[in-house]
């Protein structure tokens, strides 16, 4: 929700210092995985306070996000959460069209007194992007 | 439509090499004379070597609406075919790679060796009649040169070999791509919304850097601006060469190991060339880029990205390698997508004649912003195409 209203403060707020985030796809054209974004707490931190300075593509993403499986481990006091989201773009027009389809594996510290993103895998199932995205998935 | 005076923009008398017609983006006849005399006649980067590593490994791809597959025959030749079958004209081979010694049609079983000959033709005594012999089925193969690790493909037979088209444009990756040692780690594509020259600009077009934040902040250095140069070779290839990068200016970016820099590269170095008329390749220290785009329609294009580093890359070292890569280049990179949402943007204003021509007029002594790379790509498509960029619909040569 936090990145679908660009608000990066909140979205970085959300994550834990140790935050591990990468979008990942695999090419059957040169048969191998890619990793098309890679960033830990502070890297994501400065990609996302540049994004207001870039030109960057008009309108809005919105995340539509299922929870498929949640895992809890007591003792680690980590979940390790596996959701599908399709992420629909908007244009200035109004006209939406879906942007990308995959899924996040996620995984969640539940120490502290709230609950922390600490790694997250946003595996693409699309891998035409058009024109791409400034803001991560 | 009549306009009043003066909303119009008048030029001075600018000569028409300065110039292009919207209609070279829009016109549909045009677009049809380019996929004749253009990509109909003009070596084509097809794919890179190390993505059929193997014997039998195959590519499939489609080259102005013709399904290819390349395939590494057992004899390690790359040789390329017409995808599609002798018997009912079915594509073969549907996946974008694989390997296979056969390539069997999924239709009626009819297959085809690594040389596109046809051996095998289920139940063929049906056919003695008419004569027919599977000898007389074969694909029907498409020329196919590999230079500097890169395969390409032409569809002219009487083309001049890919050796002598490309000429000394490469010689600056002769070091990196001639090493043997690279590997594509990268690969995407992309439909985009614009006539396809409107992508290959964005790689000829040095002014443009102003548009990037990245590179302003790491590349239109005070010193830069005399240093760089632009460079012309035969059959309309350009280089743009001379430049350092400053990674670590760009907040959350890290100055680049020089022990990650690629084979004849140093880690800050950045320079491209732009092989006419749909590729181009760009180093920056450690990792290389190779853009190819083709044509769908006057106002489609397909882009393909490919991210090239060292096979022998440890998964640490290829780790770093993706994010240099992607930092720029990938569909997340902050570099690729702004050039996309620019070619697009030129295709609104092109698309119904709002914008008339565009202007390719500066001119800096081959140094700095100068819009040489632009001025030579399009004096080789007025070479080719018997048209004037500037004039293009009233100036139709004989074949
Ligand atoms: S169309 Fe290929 S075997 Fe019949
Ligand atoms: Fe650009």
């Amino acid at each position: 929700m936090a990145l679908d209203a660009e608000d990066f403060t909140a979205f970085i707020d959300l994550c834990s210092t140790e935050f591990d985030y990468r979008i990942t796809v695999y090419s059957p054209e040169i048969r191998k995985e890619m990793i098309w974004l890679d960033q830990d707490y502070e890297g994501m931190r400065a990609l996302l306070e540049m994004v207001p300075q870039h030109l960057k593509r008009l309108g809005t993403l919105k995340r539509h996000v299922s929870v498929y499986i949640i895992d809890h481990d007591a003792t680690a006091a980590i979940a390790t959460v596996t959701s599908s989201f399709i992420v629909t773009h908007t244009d200035p027009d109004g006209v939406s069209q879906l942007f990308v389809a995959g899924t996040y594996y996620d995984e969640v510290d539940c120490r502290g007194d709230r609950y922390l993103l600490k790694r997250r895998r946003a595996h693409l199932e699309t891998r035409d992007l058009g024109i791409g995205s400034h803001i991560p998935i | 439509m009549e306009n009043s005076a003066g909303t119009r923009q008048t030029l001075p008398e600018m000569p028409d090499t300065h110039v292009v017609s919207g209609a070279v983006y829009t016109d549909k006849a045009i677009f049809e004379d380019e996929k004749r005399r253009v990509f109909g006649q003009c070596w084509h980067l097809a794919c890179h070597e190390s993505e059929l590593g193997e014997a039998y490994d195959y590519r499939t791809f489609d080259y102005i609406g013709t399904p290819l597959i390349a395939i590494r025959g057992g004899d390690g030749v790359v040789r390329t075919f017409m995808n599609v079958c002798s018997h009912r004209g079915a594509k073969i081979i549907q996946e974008p790679s694989g390997n296979a010694k056969r390539l069997t049609c999924f239709y009626h079983l009819w297959s085809y060796d690594d040389r596109g000959n046809c051996v095998d033709i289920p139940r063929p005594e049906a056919y003695e009649s008419s004569g027919l012999k599977k000898d007389d089925c074969g694909l029907f193969e498409v020329r196919t040169e590999t230079h500097l690790g890169l395969v390409f493909i032409n569809l002219d037979d009487k083309a001049p070999p890919v050796a002598d088209y490309i000429g000394a444009a490469l010689d600056p990756f002769a070091d990196s791509l001639g090493s043997g040692e690279l590997e594509v780690f990268h690969y995407n594509r992309a439909i985009l919304h614009a006539n396809w020259k409107a992508w290959q600009e964005t790689n000829l077009d040095l002014y443009h850097e102003w548009m990037h934040v990245l590179l302003r902040r790491t590349q239109v250095g005070e010193g830069s601006m005399n240093t760089r140069v632009v460079k012309s070779f035969e059959n309309g290839h350009t280089m743009g060469g001379g430049l350092k990068a400053s990674y670590d200016k760009y907040k959350g970016m890290a100055a680049r190991d020089p022990g990650m820099a690629l084979p004849g590269l140093g880690p800050d170095d950045f320079f491209f060339v732009d092989l006419w008329p749909n590729a181009a390749l760009l180093a920056r220290g450690t990792a290389i880029r190779i853009d190819v785009v083709t044509p769908i329609d006057e106002k489609t294009m397909l882009v393909e990205w490919r991210g090239l580093g060292l096979k022998g890359d440890s998964a640490d070292v290829r780790r770093t390698r993706m994010q240099h890569h992607n930092q720029y280049w990938g569909p997340f990179g902050r570099n690729v997508p702004e050039d996309a949402f620019a070619a697009e943007a030129c295709e609104l204003g092109f698309r119904h004649g709002a914008a008339t021509r565009q202007l390719i007029a500066r001119e800096e002594g081959g140094k700095g912003q100068d819009d040489g790379m632009l001025r030579a790509w399009y004096a080789e498509w007025a070479r080719r195409m018997g048209r004037s960029p500037a004039n293009p619909t009233n100036a139709i040569a004989p074949d």
